[in-house]
Parts: C-alpha cells; sequence; structure tokens
C-alpha cells in the first residue's frame, strides 16, 4: 500500500491506484472530461493535468499509478493555469449557445469554467462551423459544434454495448463524431451516450428542450421494469408558481451500483416512465352501474372489511381469490402471506404478471417484473392469472394486478363480474378492468414507495420513494396493515407495523433471510 | 570525399535485384548474424551507440534491450513512414537498397527473436513499396526469408503494409493503431511499445535508416562504426538536404559534420549567391538556426545544445529572398492540417494559431498577435499526448523569437 501526499495530505492508498482516484479518496477533485470510471484512461482533454514533485512536466492524472512516496499537488499554480489553458482551448472553440442548451447546469464544461476560467475571452478567429442538428440514432441528437472530442461516447458503444455505432472522422480542428454508412446508433443502451456526454453535443430527443435541469429534483429509486434492479435517478420537476406542469418526471437517469449496473441503464427504463403521470387514478372509488362514486380510504376499507368478516364467521373464506403481481415488495408479499393466507385461511391466491419478453443479453432481463424472486423465497407458487379462469364460487375478488387486464379476455371479466359479489381493484392506473370492478382503490408505483425486491441474481435492494404518492394513492403494504386493524385480526402481531422498515424487522425476528443492500 | 558506409553501392545500377546485391556481399551480415547469439547482436549494436535516425534519436541497443523476454507473439515495425517534411532519406534507402533494409530487419528480429515484421510505408510510396515487396520475394527465394533461414532453424515473414497518408501515423504508437486498422490515434504511454505493442505483444519500433545501419555494424563491428562518427553517436547519417541550395539531395556523411560544411560544400551553397536566412536543421519540428548558429558539428547532442534538434536530419536552407511569415505559415499551417485532433492542446491550440498567423499573412494583424503565438504555443507545450504538440510547438516559438522585428514589422504600428 503506497502511502502518498496529495496536497500536503499524506494517504495511503492501494496499489495500483491511479492519481485521481487517490485525490477522489482524499477528497480532493480533480477537474476531468474525457476521463470516465467505466473506461480506461484516455488521457486526450488534458485537464486533469497534476504536478507531480521531481517530475519536470504536468503529468496526467487519470492514468498516471502512485508510486511511493509521490507528491503531488492539484492546485499548484502550474496546474491551476494548465487546466485554465485547457479550458481556454476547448471555449476557444465552443458554440457558448448555452441559454440554448440542455445541458447548461449540468454541464461539466460549464462548471470548470466557473471554478477556473472565468477568463475573457482572447480567441479573435472565427470558430469552425459544424453540423448543429445530426440524428445520430434513436433519441440522439449530436451539435458537432458543441462536441470536445473526449469520445466517451465511442467507447461507450465499443466497450459496453460493443456495437461501435461511432467513430471520429475527419482530423485535427475537423474532427467530428459520427457513425458509418447509414448505420446510426441503434442499440437499447443509447440514451446513455446523452448521459455520459460531459457537455451538451449528445441531447436527448425525449428530454429536449422540455426544461432546464435547474428545475429538476433528482431522488434515487430502482428501476421496475425488469428483473434486473437497476439503480436509477427519478428526475421530476416541483412544478411553478403559477403555471401548472402536465407532468412531474422529466427524465430518468442511471445512477451507479457496481454490483447491478454498474453505470448504465436500458432505454427501455429509462424511456418508459411515462405511466408514472399519465391515466393515474387520485382517489378511491365504488362503480355503480357504470357510475363512479369516489370514496375515501377508511370507507372503503370498512366496507372491505365487513365482507370479509361475514364470509369468516360464515366459515366461507375460500371463497375469496386473490390475484397478486410480482410488483409487490418483499414486505408486500410478506404480509400476504401472514395475513391472508395464515391468519384468513384464504389459499386461493394467484399471480399474474405481464408476460415474459425477450431479454436483451446485457441488463434488460426476460422477465418484466421487479420481484419474481422475492415471490419466490417466500415460498409463493406463481401459478399464472389464467388459473383463475377456471376458478368459480367466487364471493370476493381481490386484485392487485393492473396487468391483468391486459392478459385476460375481457369477456371473462364481464360474465364472471356477474356471478362474483364483490371485486376490488387497486391499482395506480385506468385500465379496461376498472368497469368490471365494484371498488377501485389507486395505489403507489415503485416510484412513490418503500420497499425492497429480490433481483434475477437474488439480490435484496431496498429503496424509499423518489416521488410523492399520487392524489391519494396508497402503497399496497399500507392497504393490508389498515385492512388487518379494520377487521381486526391479531392486533399485537399488526399493529406494530407501521411502514416497510418496521415489516422487515419482523421477517428478519422471524428468521426470513431479507437483509437488503441499500 | 567521405567514404560512404550505407550508400556505397547505391550508384551501381538494378541494386534492388539481390543477385547484384549478393555480388556485392549482399546478405554477409546476416550469414555472420545467425551464428551469433542474440544477446551478442545486441551488445554489439549498443556498443556502437546506433542512434535512432527516426527524429527522437533513442538509442536502438537499448530500446531492444527493454523487450520482455516472454514467450509471446513479437513484432517488429519498420517506420518507413517518412512523414517529416524535408526528409527524404528512407525512400532513398528503399528504391536503391531494399535488400540491405531486409537484411538489417533479419538481424534484428533474430536478435530480439522475433517472427514477423511490417514495414509500415506511407501511401505515396507506392512504387517503393512493390519494390519492397519484389525484394521479399526475392530473398524468400534465396532461402533469406520463411521459415529455417540458411539452415539456422530461425523463421522470419516480413510484410509491407502501406499508410493512408496521415503525419501523425510517423508517431510509433499511432503506426501500431493503424497497422492494427485502427484510426491512428496516439496511445498513452506508458505502458511503451516494447512491453505492450502491436496487438497488445511486444514491438520493437525502428526507423529504415537506422534498421539499415545494423548490418553494417555485424560486418564491420561496433568501433568501426562508432569511429566513423562521436563517441556517443556512431556512424554516418544520410542528411537530406532541400531548399535554396545549388545541389539538394541526400548525402551521408559522418555523424558530426559541421552543419555549415554541409550546406556550403556538399549542397553548393546558397542557389544564386544569396544570403543565407536560416535553416531547420532536423525536419520541420526542428527549431530553425539562425545563420550565425550554423556552425554546429551535426550530431544529436550537439544540435541539441544549440537549441534544436538533430531530428531526422532533414536540413531546409532557406535563404533571404524568403518572407519568414510565408515560412511561420507553412509550419502552422502543416501542424494545424496534421494534428490528428485527439487531444485539445494540439487539435485547437494548432489551429488557432494557424489562424493568427493567416490572419498576419492576409496583412490584418492586430497589435498583440505575435505575443498571442508565443502564449499558445507554450499552452501546447509539453501538455500534448503525443511528442507532436512540442513539434509543432518549438518551431513556431522559434521563428517568432528569432524572427520578431520582422513580423512585428507586419503588424500595425
Amino acid at each position: 500500500m503506497p502511502k502518498i501526499t496529495i496536497d500536503g495530505q499524506t494517504i495511503e492508498v492501494a496499489e495500483g491506484t491511479t492519481i485521481l482516484k487517490a485525490a477522489g479518496q482524499a477528497g480532493i477533485e480533480i477537474p476531468h472530461l474525457c476521463y470516465h470510471p467505466a473506461f480506461p484512461p484516455e488521457g486526450s482533454c488534458r485537464l486533469c493535468l497534476v504536478e507531480i514533485e521531481g517530475s519536470p512536466k504536468l503529468e496526467l492524472s487519470c492514468s498516471t499509478v502512485v508510486r511511493e512516496g509521490m507528491v503531488i499537488k492539484t492546485q499548484s499554480e502550474k496546474v491551476i493555469e494548465a487546466r485554465r489553458s485547457v479550458l481556454e482551448f476547448l471555449l476557444a472553440e465552443h458554440p457558448m449557445d448555452c441559454p440554448i442548451c440542455d445541458k447548461a447546469g449540468d454541464c461539466k464544461l460549464q462548471d470548470y469554467y466557473e471554478a477556473y476560467g472565468l477568463f475573457e475571452s482572447k480567441f479573435k478567429e472565427i470558430k469552425e462551423k459544424k453540423d448543429k442538428l445530426v440524428h445520430i440514432g434513436r433519441n440522439l441528437l449530436l451539435d458537432r459544434e458543441r462536441c470536445i472530442q473526449c469520445t466517451r461516447c465511442v467507447r461507450f458503444l465499443l466497450e459496453v454495448t460493443k456495437t461501435g455505432e461511432l467513430g471520429v472522422f475527419e482530423r485535427g480542428i475537423h474532427s467530428i463524431i459520427g457513425f458509418y454508412e447509414n448505420e446510426p446508433v441503434n442499440n437499447n443502451y443509447s440514451g446513455n451516450l446523452a448521459e455520459i456526454c460531459p457537455v451538451g453535443a449528445i441531447t436527448d430527443l425525449d428530454f429536449r428542450f422540455k426544461t432546464r435541469t435547474w428545475f429538476l429534483t433528482s431522488r434515487p429509486s430502482i428501476c421496475p421494469l425488469c428483473s434486473r434492479g437497476c439503480a436509477i435517478n427519478i428526475e421530476f420537476h416541483k412544478g411553478l408558481a403559477r403555471i401548472e406542469l402536465g407532468k412531474r418526471v422529466f427524465r430518468i437517469r442511471s445512477r451507479e451500483n457496481q454490483s447491478v449496473n454498474k453505470y448504465w441503464i436500458c432505454d427501455y427504463g429509462r424511456y418508459s416512465y411515462s405511466y408514472l403521470d399519465e391515466g393515474r387514478i387520485a382517489q378511491p372509488f365504488q362503480v355503480i352501474n357504470e357510475r363512479r362514486t369516489n370514496l375515501s380510504w377508511e370507507r372503503m376499507l370498512f366496507i372491505l372489511s365487513e365482507k370479509i368478516k361475514s364470509l369468516r364467521i360464515r366459515k366461507r373464506t375460500s371463497r375469496i381469490v386473490i390475484v397478486l403481481n410480482s410488483a409487490l415488495t418483499n414486505e408486500e408479499l410478506f404480509l400476504v402471506k401472514r395475513l391472508f393466507i395464515e391468519e384468513l385461511g384464504i389459499n386461493r391466491i394467484f399471480f399474474s404478471d405481464p408476460p415474459d419478453e425477450k431479454g436483451d443479453g446485457f441488463l434488460l432481463t426476460a422477465e418484466r417484473v421487479p420481484n419474481r424472486r422475492g415471490a419466490l423465497n417466500l415460498g409463493f407458487n406463481l401459478n399464472v392469472g389464467e388459473e383463475v379462469l377456471k376458478q368459480d364460487k367466487i364471493d370476493l375478488l381481490l386484485i392487485f394486478a393492473a396487468h391483468l387486464a391486459e392478459i385476460m379476455p375481457l369477456g371473462w371479466l364481464s360474465t364472471l363480474a356477474n356471478q362474483i359479489e364483490s371485486k376490488f381493484l387497486f391499482t395506480s392506473r385506468e385500465s379496461g378492468l376498472s368497469r368490471h370492478v365494484d371498488f377501485v382503490g389507486p395505489v403507489t408505483p415503485v416510484a412513490e414507495k418503500a420497499g425492497s425486491f429480490t433481483n434475477v441474481d437474488g439480490l435484496n435492494q431496498s429503496f424509499d420513494p423518489a416521488l410523492n404518492p399520487w392524489g391519494q394513492s396508497w402503497p399496497e403494504w399500507k392497504i393490508m396493515i389498515n385492512l388487518a386493524k379494520e377487521i381486526p385480526i391479531n392486533l399485537r402481531y399488526f399493529g406494530r407495523l407501521n411502514s416497510p422498515e418496521t415489516i422487515r424487522k419482523v421477517m428478519a425476528e422471524e428468521k426470513l433471510n431479507f437483509s437488503v443492500n441499500p | 570525399m567521405n567514404e560512404k558506409v550505407l550508400t556505397r553501392y547505391f550508384d551501381i545500377p538494378h541494386l534492388y535485384n539481390i543477385d547484384v546485391y549478393l555480388e556485392k556481399g549482399g546478405y554477409e551480415a546476416v550469414r555472420k548474424a545467425l551464428k551469433l547469439k542474440p544477446e551478442e547482436i545486441i551488445e554489439e549494436v549498443k556498443k556502437a551507440n546506433l542512434r535512432g535516425r527516426g527524429g527522437a534519436g533513442f538509442p536502438a541497443g537499448l530500446k531492444w534491450s527493454f523487450v520482455p523476454k516472454v514467450d509471446k507473439p513479437k513484432y517488429l515495425c519498420v517506420n518507413a513512414d517518412e512523414g517529416e517534411p524535408g526528409t527524404f532519406k528512407d525512400r532513398f534507402i528503399m528504391s536503391h537498397n531494399p535488400h540491405l533494409l531486409i537484411e538489417g530487419i533479419i538481424i534484428t528480429c533474430y536478435a530480439v527473436d522475433i517472427h514477423l515484421a511490417f514495414i509500415y510505408i506511407r501511401g505515396e510510396y507506392e512504387k517503393i513499396a512493390r519494390r519492397l515487396e519484389s525484394a521479399i520475394e526475392e530473398a524468400k527465394r534465396k532461402g533469406f526469408l520463411g521459415s529455417d533461414i540458411l539452415g539456422s532453424g530461425f523463421n522470419l515473414e516480413v510484410v509491407v503494409h502501406r499508410g493512408a497518408g496521415a503525419y501523425i501515423c510517423g508517431e510509433e504508437t499511432a503506426l501500431l493503431e493503424s497497422l492494427e486498422g485502427k484510426r491512428g490515434h496516439p496511445r498513452l504511454k506508458p505502458p511503451f511499445p516494447a512491453s505492450v505493442g502491436l496487438f497488445q505483444m511486444p514491438t520493437v519500433i525502428n526507423n529504415v535508416e537506422t534498421i539499415a545501419n545494423v548490418p553494417l555494424i555485424i560486418l564491420n563491428g561496433a568501433d568501426w562504426f562508432l569511429n566513423l562518427g562521436k563517441p556517443k553517436d556512431g556512424g554516418t547519417r544520410l542528411f537530406s538536404v532541400s531548399g535554396m541550395v545549388e545541389r539538394p539531395g541526400v548525402f551521408e556523411l559522418p555523424v558530426g559534420t559541421p552543419l555549415r560544411k554541409i550546406i556550403y560544400e556538399y549542397a553548393g551553397g546558397i542557389k544564386n549567391g544569396r544570403k543565407l536566412k536560416g535553416v531547420i536543421p532536423g525536419g520541420m519540428s526542428a527549431p530553425i538556426l539562425l545563420p550565425e548558429e550554423i556552425d554546429v558539428p551535426m550530431d544529436c547532442e550537439s544540435v541539441f545544445n544549440k537549441g534544436s534538434m538533430l531530428g531526422s536530419a532533414a536540413i531546409i536552407v532557406i535563404d533571404e529572398s524568403v518572407p519568414i511569415i510565408e515560412v511561420l505559415r507553412k509550419v502552422t499551417k502543416f501542424y494545424s492540417h496534421e494534428s490528428c485532433g485527439q487531444c485539445t492542446p494540439c487539435r485547437i491550440g494548432t489551429s488557432w494559431i494557424n489562424k493568427i498567423v493567416e490572419r498576419i499573412a492576409s496583412g490584418k494583424g492586430g497589435k498583440g498577435d505575435i505575443e498571442e503565438i508565443e502564449r499558445l504555443a507554450l499552452q501546447i507545450k509539453g501538455r500534448t499526448l503525443c511528442p507532436l504538440g512540442d513539434a509543432a510547438a518549438m518551431p513556431i516559438l522559434a521563428i517568432v523569437n528569432k524572427y520578431r522585428h520582422e513580423l512585428e514589422a507586419m503588424l500595425p504600428q
């Protein structure tokens, strides 16, 4: 373990650590543009040069490995001067259209200019003219004037997706990023390019000109759209004083998680976020003769508990059918087990997940639900929803699966609808199902709740709400706990539960191995 | 007249023909070398102080000894890209005596345990590439290449690869990238090619003239070679003399021959009796020397001490009829055009300087422009990924420093 001194601070770092990483460990950020921790050092931006005692020239911190006794200066006059000079070069040919650039506020070049530049431009010549609107594939637009040739995009496509769609063309000041022949970027990870571009050269059509980055709040979550469980940040707009916005969420971005998705997320997970704002149900309601009447959660749970109680007294809880899905958290599935199966003796429990699709061989898996492993670990038999078709003698149907409408023939529901006395649907969005049930309760999607999932590799990950609940949406765990209290059932047990965390504690006490990696 | 060694038989017609070459004692060095131990050859070349003829002047024997003795394929890349403006000596060797180069390649490969060599030749040398290819065929037929060369058990293949015309591909690591079929962008060093080179394997990269000297050292010994030149810089060099001289051309002269003597004696002096204005002594990247600075022996150390470099030993002579702004413009235009664009200071710096120089040349110069050129060149120098940043900054700085009055006279007072 070499001992080194950075800016007067002596630290010990692992053998083979680069100066840039060692500095990071000491809490010193060395500016860099072309370097990205996912790729080997490129050394082309020249921004990360530092002074090493005994070395006549400034050295690259991104590629130089520390040696025992090295004395490094990252803030010396010489280093600052070199940084300013690189920034001066980059900005000389940069279009300075920050006011209309989506990256503004989020741009490394801007940040570094604020930190080290702040000079008057001495560039009196004519800037190079390049294409400002090149469709390089999928949702990607390239502005070649803004490009600083860091080649992160090229290297991403070579090293991560191994598709190599982009390359550097021409030479010197005329260098441009481009694609070969008529084959633009076409893979399920293209959205990462706009994210790793340190400037506004590659922008995302999905986000372009929609808002300014400084209006957005970013909160961590986990992508629920397949069983990988990639770490994401949900970026949303809190709204403006007098202007109502049509949506909250403006983009999903990847969040680093070395044990799952490293730095990347797939386009499917990135762009399929409209469900968070569109078609949402704000309040519980009852459907009578196709007319909706709003009611409170308390009222709805009272009605439901009365129905369960009367079936229980008549020893007819076997006439209850519950349809679940594997987007429920481990905590919620645990409650299903304790409340519905063990306390109420309901054994007709079915799962209805969206049908599997093809995985992409990298992050996106075939299972389009986040917690199938969790359900299996808890001992659920994942018999498919179609089994419900064969069921009869149902008095009460509880559906925790909005996907049901997508995979079941609607005719089934309407015929069954007349035979089943009460049908409750818990869903976050409007769907064809709403018309065929008696009660609808709005629930929170993953982005709005806390809990934990077990991903495809068996890794347990917990998450907190990134967004506030839509209207009066409740998470499923809250519905179940309140139902238990309303009936009431085993208050000594259910009474102490009031959050996924408390549920997790009980799960641990009961030796269910669900320790989570935050 | 000096004795020619490397170019000794170059006047003989059809020397490129293997039979003619063999008549003149061709491939004797290979026969001798294959009987030696590889280490003995490296020692001999080290002792001869054969410095690289491509530009950097790195001792060849030392370079070879850096190659790790590992059980991996190793490669030799002969740098025949000859892109340094003013340099035309390698083509002279390859077109007149391709077998001398092949002989050098065989000995080098035998010494470093290499079984595949590449000659990376600049695209414009199409005819020479073909000549090399047929020479390789001839050598193969005579058993000097291929498997079990002269019964020694040593195998070697040589491949000629033509570049596509980028100056940067003469930089050794960009050359490797290009040879691998990629865009010619220099690599970060370390690792150096001797350990991680072509296709990630240990690789020796030498200039054509360097390799062509190897057979002479083997035949005549290190001491003989050292005696030709300077103690730290052995042998002769091929000086490519161009510009305003009476007799431009390639001259083989001992290392250390004074620059004045080369210009006024061998190259016949300045054209039409005009006055000398400046000399670029080692290819365009070498800082220019003023007429009063040309009493310098042409060896690596002496020229370096004069603030310039011997480089590829390409001497460009400029006389009083040439406005210095035109020289500067040629330099900045070249480096701006040939910057590969990979790293920031070179990509934008060379272009920026060129834009200023073009503006001055078109009569639109302004106060402070000269200082600005200097400032920008200093921001490039020592800060780039490959040596080409320095190669651009140094000649620009020298011209601006040494001809400041003439340049300033072009600006509005």
